[in-house]
């Protein structure tokens, strides 16, 4: 790969691009590969980000995309601190990253949205459109929202076959389904084009190309553990305080879904319908663990973040606070329309903060294939990738 | 009214340089020198550019130069305090710190042999001692010894005047303040080595066996500690790699945001001493870009044939020490294969870069700018390294041009 020739011909588009969704410091670089010596995370054989940045000052956007290094790269910082240009290495690669998600999905014009503050309100808009009609549909009409007895907690049954169903869970279940297998989907689909690229790029041999069977017994358990315990990112040197925060806030998330799923099976199959009370209910507790974990890593990660701005090793740009502030409503009305049912003096509005937490989750949803919150999937794919190619680098 | 003499500042080689030219054209010149005696960083070196010379070769002529002069005053261990006044007519604050050692000395060293009390040589980078009572230099200009009294071991002062059969200790020197007024003033206070402990990922400091490049010049004179054999500093033993840093603190936003001119050039010096002395050695060059400014290419193709030199392109970012060899593994992207190397080598020497050397003291009526270079002004002329990094030669021509401005300043008023 080192040694192959490249026509040069600048995508001044691309260019414009990274530049524009934090990476503006690029152009600074003058290649003396500081960063990739520094790299706690980079490998010996492909150390990076010093060939990335090249390549992005030239808008080498097919080469990038097909590039796992982008994803291994979790911007610990330590790039960016012994820059001796300031070209900020960690920062771009965060806009690498998000030009590679723009780049890998459908409907373009989403990303805009979520990556620029003057599309939040169109995403807010996006989710009502979704959410009202549905809402109406299933409560029978326009409910009252200063009536909890209306909104969310009215007396509307639906029986659909063996399922006996609220309104306000058929209502969840219809818009957030649906939703779920759009992203799932969606993000499929990037997958499989990611990994399609890279194959191509690291010219795997068709002998080492093995099914989707294998590469997920081989490969994907081992990444897992890996993400778990998070192993990388710990070796981050410069603000390797994030590492821990990050964690907690993945463990939450993974908390969060068995609860979520824990739930739908209780209460839509077993008729064992929400609200539960909060003290006596194990699913409670596991969720308000996962709840309080969550709020912990992402006040944690904002900290970090914060810090880490103060020692020049990170930059935080739009992209990155939208999600954090995001994670942090979906954590704050999630707690708010719990706690409505027990300190009361609030609760006739609960149905406002009940309906911002579905927006709010609705659009942590769609951030998935959208925003930076896309390195859920994409980063692990890298990882898996990464463990693929130096098991096979070991076989040849 | 104005006065006609010409105040040049700093004894280096483009001090000397200017304060001779200027004097030779019959007009009242003073030199001030900071240090115990003239000859600044090029007195330091094993050999200067452009022709590779001994020190010895362009310096003493030079001495003798000034000596013949009688237009020519110097004033060594003093520095400027305060500039005042404006072109052709300034007043300029002095102050000349004891030296305990009068004008009988002849430096015959007896006071030295029965000296006790010792100091670390910073003539010599910190890599050896000397006694309190000292030459400043092998070729030190006054050749008069200086006494550093804070390093005097008790009984020292008896028996080093008891020594000295000329009288020439006087442990009662005072310091003086002092006002002059000349016309025009030439500042060529020249450069200091950046401080090598603020790169903390190179090691300095923390590694016995890193060192900067101005310790391997001394290492390599024939008058440094070593005695011209270049050892490392661990075990004395003779390095067999040897692997050189360029860019350690130049053209960094963190440290010097420029390119501090000479270290390339330096390194490629340096492989030749490593040549010369020890021919089975190898010299590894991590670089950005191997900057030789303009006919200095010549030089770059005549190390490549002459030294053992392997060139690698990817800034060092990285150094490990092995606790047992004190060998160093040396950390850098070789950006031509793509790959990441570890070479293990018994040496390194940072290409450290030059700071002028009042950074950080601010002089009142010195303009200089956010690095610390002087900024000419109408009346006063940096010269060499004070007004931009700059190799022997260059400044030498820099404190040539800079006597004929004086020379018109004063001339004028």
């Amino acid at each position: 790969m080192a040694m192959e020739t490249l026509k040069v011909d600048a995508d001044l588009k691309a260019i414009n691009e990274i530049q524009a969704v934090g990476g503006d410091t690029v152009k600074k670089c003058y290649q003396c590969a500081t960063c990739s010596t520094v790299c706690p995370l980079a490998p010996d054989e492909a150390p990076f980000p010093r060939k990335q940045m090249i390549l992005a000052q030239w808008g080498f956007k097919e080469r990038l995309l097909s590039d796992p290094s982008i994803w291994l790269c979790h911007q610990c910082g330590d790039c960016t601190k012994y820059c001796p240009r300031n070209a900020r290495p960690g920062d771009v690669l965060a806009s690498l990253r998000l030009l590679a998600t723009k780049e890998l999905l459908p409907f373009k014009f989403m990303h805009t949205f979520y990556n620029h503050l003057w599309g939040l309100p169109i995403l807010i808009l996006i989710s009502l459109l979704f959410i009202l009609p549905i809402m109406f549909l299933t409560f029978g009409g326009v409910p009252n929202f200063s009536d909890p007895n209306s909104f969310p907690y009215g007396e509307i049954y639906y029986k659909l076959g063996f399922l006996e169903l609220p309104a306000r869970v058929l209502m969840v279940d219809l818009v957030f389904l649906p939703l779920a297998a759009v992203v799932v989907i969606f993000m499929a689909n990037a997958v499989n084009k990611m990994w399609n690229n890279y194959l191509t790029y690291y010219n795997i041999p068709q002998a080492y190309r093995y099914g989707f069977k294998t590469i997920l017994s081989n490969y994907f358990i081992p990444a897992i553990e890996e993400i778990l315990a998070h192993s990388r990112f710990e070796k981050c040197g410069a603000n390797s305080w994030r590492a821990n925060p990050h964690k907690m806030l993945l463990y939450a998330f993974i908390i969060l879904f068995i609860v979520t799923g824990t739930v739908f099976v209780l209460a839509d199959i077993f008729h064992m319908h929400t609200p539960w009370n909060p003290f006596t209910h194990p699913v409670k507790w596991l969720a308000n663990v996962g709840g309080i974990l969550l709020l912990y890593g992402v006040i944690g990660l904002m900290a970090g973040r914060n810090r880490a701005e103060l020692e020049n090793s990170l930059k935080t740009s739009y992209s990155d606070s939208f999600l954090l502030w995001l994670i942090l409503i979906v954590g704050i009305t999630g707690f708010l329309t719990e706690f409505a049912r027990v300190l009361k003096f609030y609760y006739n509005y609960v149905s406002i903060v009940y309906l911002a937490h579905l927006v709010s989750v609705f659009l942590l949803f769609l951030a998935i294939p959208y925003s930076k919150f896309s390195h859920l999937v994409f980063r692990t794919t890298a990882v898996i990738f990464d463990l693929y190619y130096k098991d096979i680098l070991k076989k040849q | 009214m104005g006065s006609s003499t010409i105040l040049v500042v700093g004894g280096g080689i483009s001090g000397i340089t200017a304060a001779i030219e200027a004097a030779e054209m019959e007009v009242p010149v003073v030199l001030v020198e900071k240090e115990a005696t003239l000859g600044g960083r090029v007195a330091q070196l094993r050999y200067y550019f452009p022709k590779l010379c001994p020190p010895t070769c362009g310096l003493e002529i030079n001495y003798k130069r000034i000596k013949a002069n009688p237009n020519l005053t110097v004033f060594t261990m003093t520095d400027v305090v305060e500039i005042k006044g404006d072109p052709g007519a300034y007043k300029v604050t002095l102050r000349k710190r004891p030296r305990y050692v009068n004008e009988n000395c002849v430096a015959c060293g007896e006071c030295e042999k029965v000296c006790e009390g010792e100091r670390v040589s910073d003539f010599d980078f910190g890599l050896g001692k000397t006694k309190a009572i000292y030459l400043p230099s092998p070729m030190a200009f006054p050749l008069r010894y200086v006494i550093d009294k804070d390093a005097l071991a008790p009984g020292d002062a008896e028996r080093i005047q008891s020594a000295c059969q000329y009288r020439a200790v006087d442990l009662n020197m005072q310091e003086e303040v002092f006002e002059i007024e000349c016309g025009a003033i030439i500042w060529a206070t020249g450069w200091q080595l950046y401080d090598a402990s603020k790169l903390d990922n190179l090691g300095y400091g923390r590694y016995t066996n890193v060192i900067t490049n101005m310790q391997m010049e001394r290492m390599a004179s024939p008058w440094g500690p070593t005695g011209g054999n270049i050892y490392r500093p661990s075990d004395q033993s003779i390095p067999q790699r040897v692997a050189f840093v360029q860019c350690a603190g130049s053209r960094d936003e963190n440290h010097l945001s420029y390119c501090s001119y000479i270290c390339c050039l330096a390194s490629l010096k340096h492989s030749l001493y490593i040549a010369e002395k020890m021919p089975e050695s190898e010299s590894l060059i991590f670089y950005i870009d191997i900057r030789t400014p303009g006919r200095y290419e010549k030089f770059l193709r005549r190390a490549q044939s002459e030294a053992k030199i392997n060139f690698i392109k990817g800034k060092v970012a990285k150094i490990e020490e092995d606790p047992e060899t004190k060998d160093l593994i040396v950390i850098a992207e070789d950006t031509l294969t793509g790959k990441r190397v570890r070479e293990r080598v018994n040496m390194v020497v940072l290409a450290m870069g030059m700071q002028p050397s009042i950074y950080g003291t601010a002089v009142p009526g010195l303009p200089v700018d956010e690095n610390g270079f002087v900024i000419e002004g109408e009346g006063i002329f940096p010269v060499g390294c004070a007004k931009k990094p700059l190799d022997v030669m260059t400044s030498n021509e820099t404190a040539t041009g800079a006597v004929i401005k004086a020379l018109q300043i004063i001339k004028r008023v």
